[in-house]
C-alpha cells in the first residue's frame, strides 16, 4: 500500500489539484493554474537539462514562441485552441531543433551562450515585429471555445491546463522509460560510450532540443490562457532563470522534481509580496544554495530518503527466477 | 578461419602527432587477438579508430565483408563492433538491467517509433531482446544484481556489466580495453576464464588490450605488438616473447621510465 | 564628419565591450566557466561610483578607485561564497559540476540584480561628471572627453595586463594555473588563491568598464545582461584567448554595431551582440586571434 502510494505520488498531485479546485478562491485557482503551466515547462527543461545534460538557456523564448503562436492564431485567425496549442508546440519545437544544431558544434558552456543569444533574438523579434505581434504592447488572449463551451476565467481554464499538464507529464514518463530517454541519459554521462552502444548522438541531441522546446511551446500556450494579455517582457532572461530554479530546486532528472519546483516557485513570490527585487534575491539564493548543498534538488533528497521511488528507465522489468548459469548454446 | 576485420594501412594523426602509423592487421572469426605495447604505443587509439571514434587520416577498414571506413561509431556498433573502456563507462544512476538495455540501442533505428513501443522492436525477426538479456545475465552471473544500481556494484561487477552491455547486441567483434585493470588476482583469473569462453559461446572475435603479458600469452591465439604507432611484431605468444624487437621496445620503456 | 564621429563613438563603446569581455575571458581561462554574473559586476561598478560621486560627493577619480577596488573585492568574495564550494565537489563528475557552477553564476547574477533594485530600481539614473558635456575637437571632429578617457584607460590597461601576465610573478602563476591546475598545485602554487586573484582582476575589469560607461549611459539594475552579451561577443570575436584579441574584438564589435545602427536600423544595435555570438561560435570558432577554442587558454 505504502509503495503503491509512493509510486503514484506524481499522479496523486494531479488528483489533488482537481480536488482542491473545488475549494479555492479565484486567485488561488489562478496560482494553481500557473503551477500546472510550470509543471509542463519544467518537465520539458528537465528532459534536456536533467536527463540529457545539456544547457539550453532559451526556454523563456520557446515559451514565448508558443504563447504568441497560440494567442495570435486564436485571436487573429479564429483558429480553435485544439489546433492552435499543438501548433504552438510544433512551432517551438522547430525553432528548438534549429537551436539544437549548434549543440552539435559547440560544447556545454558555449551552448549556454549561444542559446542565451538566440533567446535574446527571439525576444527582440517579438518586440519589433509590431504588425503581427503588437510589439511591446503585447496581444490580448481570447478565452478559448472548445466543444461549444467558452472557457472564460480561472476555473474553466483550470480544466484545460490540468488535462494538458497531466498528458505532458505522462508523455515525459513514457520518454524517459523508452530507449530515447535512456539515450539521453547515456549521452549525458558519456557521449563516447553512448556512440559505441550505437546511439546517434547528433540526432538524439537535436531531438532532445525539439522535444524540450515542444514542452515549452505547449507551456507557453497554456500560460497565455492564464493571462488576459501577453507581452514580450514575459519571456525574457528572468523567465528562463525561473525555469532553471524550478528544475534545480525541485530536482533534476526526476519526474517529481519539476512538480515540486513549480509548487515552491509559484507560491514563493506570494510570500515575497510580489516585489521583484525580493523575488530575484530569493530565486538566486535558492539556485546557489541548491547547486552547492543539494544538487539533486528536493526530489533527490526524497529519493535518497526512500520517500519517492527512484526514476526508472524501462517499461518492463525482466522476470528472472534465481537460476544458476546454464551452459549457453550458440550465439 | 575466415577474416572478420581487416585493417589496411590505417593512420591516425592528432595535429603533428602520428598516434597510429600505417597499421595493418587482420582478425579472424572466433579469434582472440592480443594487442600489447609500451605506454603510448597507440593501442587505445587503434581501438578508437576501429570503433569509429578516432578519425583516420588514411587507410581502410573492412568488417564482415563491407568497407566501414566512412562509418561513424554508432553505425559500426550497429554492425557488431562493440567495445569496453579502460575506465568503466556505464550509466551509474541506472540499474544493471537498464544499462543492458542501452546496449540494445541499435536494434530499432527510429527513436521516435521506439518511444511508443518502449522497447526496441525487432524487425528482423531475430531473438526476443528480453531473452537475450536474460541469457547474458545468467551467463555473467549478474542475475541477482539485475535491479541494482550500477553505482552500488564493485569494479569487477561493473566490468561484467560492461561486457554484458556489448554481448546483448550479439556483436561480431568485441574489443576489451584493459579489462583486468583494478581487479584482484582471483577476479582476474575468473575474467580470464570468461574471455577464453566468449568466442565459442557467443560466436564473437575478441581483441584484448592488456598490460599483463603472461595473461595475454595464455589467452590469445595471436598477439600484435605496437610501438610508437607501428606494428613491430605479430605472432603466437611464444614467437612474440622471443622477438628481439619486442624485447627492445619493452626494455627501452623500462630504461626510460 | 559624421563617419568620424560614429567611429569615435564605436571605438570607445568597443573599448568598453573589450573590457567586459576581458573579465569573462580571465575567468573562463582559469576555471573554464562563463561567468553569467559578469554583467552585474559591470552594473555594480557603475552604481558604486554613482553612490560615491552623487551621494557622498567624492571626486570622480577617487570614486573610480573605490568602485574598482570595491568590486574587485566583491568578485573575490563571490567566488569564495558561490563557486569554490562547488569546485570542491568536482567528485560529482565534471559535466554536472560544470552545470552547477554555471547555474551558480546565474544565481549570483539575479541576486545582484535584485539587491541593486532595492535602492536603485525605481528610476533610471544618470551619472554627471565634469567630463560628460566637455568635448575635444580633433581634426574638426568633436569628441566627448569621456570617450577619450575610455580609450586611454583601455589602452593603458591592455598594456598593463599584458605586462602583468608576461612578467609579474602572480601573472605567471595565474597563467600556469590556467594551463594546468594539477601541475600548478604540484609546484606549490595555491590554486585557490589564484582563483581569488583571477576573480578580483576580472571583476575589477568589469567595474572599470562600468565606471567609464556610467556618465554616457542611463544606469539601471537591468543594464548588466545586455553588457554581458556584448562582452561575450567581444570575447568570441577575439577568440577567447589573448588580452589584445578580446579588446580588438570589442572594438570591432563596437564600430560595426554603431554603423549598423546608423545605416540599417537603430533597433539592430540591441541584437547585434547575440547575432555575433552565434555566428562566430558556429562558423568561425577561432575568432580573430584564438588558437583552438576547445582548449582552455
Amino acid at each position: 500500500m505504502r509503495t503503491l502510494l509512493q509510486n503514484n505520488l506524481v499522479w496523486l498531485f494531479f488528483a489533488g489539484t482537481v480536488a482542491l479546485s473545488f475549494t479555492t478562491d479565484a486567485y488561488s485557482q489562478y496560482l494553481m493554474n500557473l503551477v500546472l503551466v510550470y509543471v509542463v515547462i519544467g518537465q520539458g527543461l528537465n528532459l534536456i537539462l536533467g536527463f540529457a545534460g545539456m544547457f539550453a538557456f532559451a526556454h523563456g523564448a520557446f515559451m514565448g514562441i508558443g504563447a504568441y503562436v497560440s494567442a495570435l492564431l486564436t485571436a487573429k485567425l479564429g483558429v480553435s485552441l485544439l489546433v492552435a496549442m499543438p501548433a504552438a508546440g510544433v512551432a517551438a519545437a522547430i525553432v528548438g531543433a534549429l537551436i539544437g544544431f549548434p549543440a552539435l558544434r559547440v560544447s556545454g558552456l558555449y551552448l549556454a551562450m549561444v542559446t542565451l543569444g538566440f533567446s535574446e533574438i527571439v525576444q527582440w523579434g517579438i518586440k519589433h515585429w509590431k504588425s503581427v505581434t503588437g510589439g511591446p504592447d503585447g496581444v490580448s488572449v481570447p478565452a478559448p471555445v472548445l466543444f461549444g463551451h467558452r472557457f472564460y476565467g480561472d476555473y474553466p481554464t483550470f480544466y484545460i491546463v490540468v488535462v494538458v499538464a497531466l498528458a505532458m507529464t505522462l508523455l515525459a514518463q513514457a520518454i524517459i522509460r523508452s530507449k530515447l530517454g535512456r539515450a539521453f541519459v547515456a549521452i549525458r554521462d558519456s557521449e563516447i560510450a553512448a556512440q559505441c552502444s550505437g546511439i546517434k548522438v547528433a540526432r538524439t541531441k537535436v531531438l532532445a532540443f525539439a522535444i524540450s522546446a515542444f514542452y515549452a511551446g505547449i507551456g507557453g500556450s497554456l500560460f497565455s490562457l492564464t493571462q488576459s494579455y501577453i507581452t514580450p517582457e514575459n519571456f525574457g532572461f528572468y523567465q528562463t532563470t525561473l525555469h532553471f530554479c524550478i528544475v534545480i530546486v525541485g530536482g533534476a532528472a526526476s519526474l517529481a522534481g519539476p512538480i515540486i519546483g513549480s509548487i515552491i516557485l509559484t507560491w514563493l513570490p506570494e510570500v515575497l509580496r510580489n516585489a521583484q527585487a525580493l523575488q530575484e534575491i530569493g530565486y538566486g539564493l535558492m539556485l546557489i544554495l541548491f547547486v552547492i548543498f543539494a544538487p539533486r534538488g528536493i526530489a533527490g533528497f526524497l529519493i535518497d530518503k526512500g520517500i519517492l521511488p527512484r526514476e526508472r528507465f524501462s517499461l518492463r522489468r525482466p522476470s528472472l527466477p534465481g537460476r544458476s548459469r546454464p551452459a549457453p548454446q550458440e550465439g | 578461419m575466415s577474416s572478420l576485420l581487416t585493417v589496411e594501412n590505417v593512420t591516425v594523426q592528432f595535429g603533428g602527432l602520428v598516434a597510429v602509423d600505417k597499421v595493418s592487421l587482420t582478425i579472424a572469426e572466433g579469434e582472440i587477438r592480443g594487442l600489447i605495447g609500451p605506454n603510448g604505443a597507440g593501442k587505445t587509439t587503434l581501438f578508437n579508430a576501429i570503433s569509429g571514434l578516432a578519425p583516420t587520416r588514411s587507410g581502410r577498414m573492412i568488417f564482415a565483408g563491407a568497407d566501414v571506413t566512412a562509418l561513424g561509431a554508432p553505425d559500426r556498433a550497429a554492425r557488431g563492433i562493440r567495445r569496453t573502456f579502460q575506465t568503466v563507462q556505464l550509466v551509474q544512476s541506472m540499474t544493471v538491467f537498464e544499462n543492458l538495455l542501452l546496449g540494445l540501442h541499435s536494434r530499432a533505428d527510429n527513436p521516435l517509433a521506439a518511444l511508443f513501443v518502449g522497447h526496441a522492436v525487432n524487425a528482423r525477426g531475430a531473438t526476443d531482446p528480453m531473452a537475450t538479456i536474460t541469457r547474458v545475465l545468467d551467463y555473467l552471473d549478474l542475475a541477482p544484481r539485475v535491479d541494482h544500481l550500477v553505482s552500488t556494484l564493485s569494479i569487477a561487477e561493473q566490468r561484467y556489466v560492461e561486457i554484458g552491455q556489448a554481448l546483448v547486441a550479439s556483436p561480431r567483434l568485441l574489443m576489451l580495453d584493459e579489462p583486468t585493470a583494478g581487479l584482484s588476482p582471483a577476479q582476474v583469473a575468473r575474467l580470464d576464464d570468461l574471455i577464453a569462453r566468449l568466442p565459442a559461446d557467443w560466436n564473437v572475435s575478441i581483441v584484448l588490450v592488456e598490460h599483463v603479458i603472461p595473461l595475454v600469452v595464455k589467452l590469445c591465439h595471436r598477439i600484435t605488438v605496437l610501438d610508437r604507432g607501428r606494428v613491430i611484431a605479430e605472432g603466437t605468444g611464444e614467437q612474440i616473447e622471443n622477438d628481439p624487437a619486442v624485447q627492445e621496445a619493452y626494455l627501452g620503456e623500462r630504461l626510460n621510465a | 564628419m559624421e563617419i568620424a564621429t560614429l567611429l569615435s563613438v564605436g571605438l570607445s563603446n568597443g573599448c568598453l565591450y573589450g573590457l567586459v569581455g576581458l573579465g569573462l575571458v580571465l575567468v573562463y581561462s582559469s576555471q573554464g566557466i562563463p561567468n553569467f554574473a559578469h554583467g552585474e559586476l559591470f552594473m555594480a561598478g557603475a552604481f558604486l561610483a554613482y553612490t560615491a560621486i552623487v551621494l557622498l560627493g567624492l571626486p570622480y577619480f577617487l570614486s573610480f578607485l573605490i568602485a574598482v577596488v570595491g568590486i574587485g573585492l566583491m568578485g573575490m568574495l563571490l567566488e569564495w561564497l558561490a563557486i569554490r564550494p562547488i569546485s570542491l565537489h568536482r567528485s560529482l563528475g565534471r559535466a554536472s559540476s560544470e552545470v552547477a557552477i554555471v547555474l551558480a553564476t546565474v544565481g549570483l547574477a539575479i541576486v545582484l540584480k535584485g539587491l541593486a533594485r532595492i535602492p536603485w530600481g525605481d528610476s533610471v539614473r544618470n551619472l554627471p561628471t565634469a567630463f560628460t558635456t566637455q568635448t575635444v575637437t580633433i581634426g574638426g571632429v568633436a569628441i566627448a572627453t569621456q570617450r577619450l578617457l575610455i580609450v586611454a584607460v583601455t589602452l593603458v590597461l591592455t598594456v598593463a595586463i599584458s605586462v602583468f601576465f608576461a612578467r609579474a610573478p602572480l601573472g605567471k602563476k595565474m597563467r600556469a594555473t590556467a594551463q594546468n591546475p594539477t601541475g600548478a598545485k604540484l609546484i606549490g602554487i595555491h590554486t585557490s588563491n589564484i582563483y581569488s586573484a583571477t576573480w578580483a582582476l576580472a571583476a575589477a575589469c568589469g567595474a572599470i568598464a562600468g565606471v567609464l560607461a556610467a556618465p554616457l549611459i542611463f544606469l539601471h539594475p537591468d543594464m548588466g545582461t545586455r553588457m554581458l552579451l556584448k562582452g561575450f561577443a567581444a570575447a568570441c570575436l577575439g577568440g577567447f584567448g589573448s588580452v589584445t584579441g578580446v579588446l580588438l574584438g570589442g572594438v570591432l564589435m563596437g564600430v560595426v554595431e554603431i554603423f549598423a545602427g546608423r545605416y540599417i536600423a537603430t533597433s539592430m544595435m540591441d541584437i547585434f551582440a547575440p547575432i555575433i555570438i552565434i555566428l562566430v561560435l558556429l562558423f568561425w570558432p577561432q575568432g580573430l586571434f584564438g588558437a583552438r577554442r576547445a582548449a582552455r587558454v
